[in-house]
């Protein structure tokens, strides 16, 4: 019998000479537990956090963004993407519904800076057709705080408009003349700033109308 | 057969990102079943069911729901439709109101304002399918003036929104919202 196609025996197969396609590992249970268990950790641990990193914005991921404000018309319906469902459940968030307004947000100025409750902002022109709108300033995380005018807000009929009217707020944390919107009175830059708009009874409650339409711009001034 | 290096690192980063994935995919489909601290549970604490309560004025740092608007009155009831069709009925006299039908998860099922409502006065029938056969068989003699809204939500709340345009409204819009009714029709 020729003497190469002998049965092999174990050190046989674990010879190093052999090219490596060939070459049979040594089996090591423990290890290759370890690298299995080391993977399954590792990707559930990455799934959790990326899911929360999303879910924890507070704001939905496909806005329609008109200048500075963004909108989410689909918010707590249906047709919603299931981000966006998660953000409205787990916050309890009760949005504005189609028959009921459209809400608007913005997070950053007209020249895309990130808006600073410390800092003085004027919001000027107009606003798309409405009975009637309210301005709310919140921290990033959505809550309201003191103002030194006790109110958080301005609305609509009781707005000095110009002949044309458009409108021009100033937002800012002390008292201001013509239309004021009161800024938090502790204000600190890392609680941040929200503008929100409120429209109620709006035609422009489905995405499409809101192509074109438009928002006020958001003009950064002194900052303290 | 024996794997490179490189191979087995790629293939574990590949096997790491597939399962990041998943995880991933069904941690966001689960928050909607999971959440224990909902608006659904929230307006519990308000009162009754089957009663509009009235939130607190919102104020800073004392907010009954996140998000709501600072320049309106609220009004939230719950209700369960198990006990029949719901009746909300309600007369303000202010420039603006509206009213929102939620789901258990927050989804929305109907709304309407004071103009879309055709009338100063809401009332609105809010029932199921069976509920709905039940009732055109036998139907109730205002039938005409009622909203009817058929839905395949077994439960949810309702949120009143009133405009005040200034504070000597209040009292009276106040007690308006305290006159609406949300009721199982019997």
């Amino acid at each position: 019998m020729n003497r190469q196609w002998q049965p092999v025996g174990e050190e046989n197969l674990f010879r190093s000479d052999l090219p490596a396609i060939l070459q049979v590992r040594r089996p090591a249970p423990l290890r290759s537990t370890l690298a299995v268990m080391m993977v399954m950790i590792l990707g559930a641990l990455l799934g959790i956090v990326s899911a929360y990193v999303v879910i924890e914005r507070d704001r939905p991921l496909l806005p329609v963004a008109i200048g500075p404000w963004e909108a989410y018309p689909q918010a707590g319906t249906r047709d919603s993407d299931p981000y966006s469902i998660a953000i409205y459940t787990r916050g309890a968030l009760v949005p504005l519904a189609s028959g009921e307004g459209l809400m608007l947000t913005a997070y950053s100025d007209s020249n895309g800076r990130r808006l600073d409750p410390t800092c003085t902002y004027t919001i000027s022109g107009q606003t798309p057709t409405a009975r009637f709108w309210t301005l709310t300033a919140t921290t990033a995380s959505g809550r309201l705080q003191e103002t030194y005018a006790g109110r958080t807000y301005v609305t609509s009929d009781q707005l000095l408009r110009r002949e044309d009217g458009s409108f021009e707020i100033t937002a800012a944390v002390r008292p201001e003349p013509g239309n004021w919107l009161p800024l938090p009175r502790y204000a600190r830059p890392r609680d941040g700033l929200v503008l929100t708009v409120r429209l109620y009874d709006a035609p422009v409650t489905t995405g499409g109308a809101l192509d074109g339409v438009s928002m006020p711009s958001i003009t950064r001034g002194l900052c303290q | 057969m024996m794997l490179s290096r490189r191979m087995s690192w790629t293939i574990g980063l590949l096997a790491i990102l597939a399962i990041a994935g998943i995880v991933h995919i069904l941690v966001i489909l689960s928050i909607p079943k999971n959440v224990t601290h909902s608006a659904y549970a929230t307006t519990a604490k308000f009162g009754p069911d089957f009663q509009f309560n009235i939130l607190e004025t919102i104020r800073p740092g004392e907010e009954a729901l996140p998000a709501l608007d600072p320049a309106m009155t609220h009004a939230a009831c719950r209700f369960q439709l198990d006990q029949g069709p719901v009746l909300f009925t309600a007369s303000l006299p202010t420039s603006f109101w509206s009213i929102g039908l939620f789901d258990e998860s927050g989804q929305i099922i109907y709304s309407l304002n004071n103009r879309t409502a055709g009338s100063a006065s809401l009332s609105l029938l809010l029932l199921s399918a069976e509920q709905l056969s039940i009732l055109r068989e036998n139907p109730p003699e205002n039938l005409e003036d009622l909203i009817v809204i058929e839905t395949d939500r077994t439960a949810g709340f309702a949120l009143l929104r009133a405009y005040v345009p200034n504070e000597t409204l209040a009292p009276e819009t106040a007690a308006a919202l305290l006159s609406a009714d949300c009721e199982p029709l019997v």
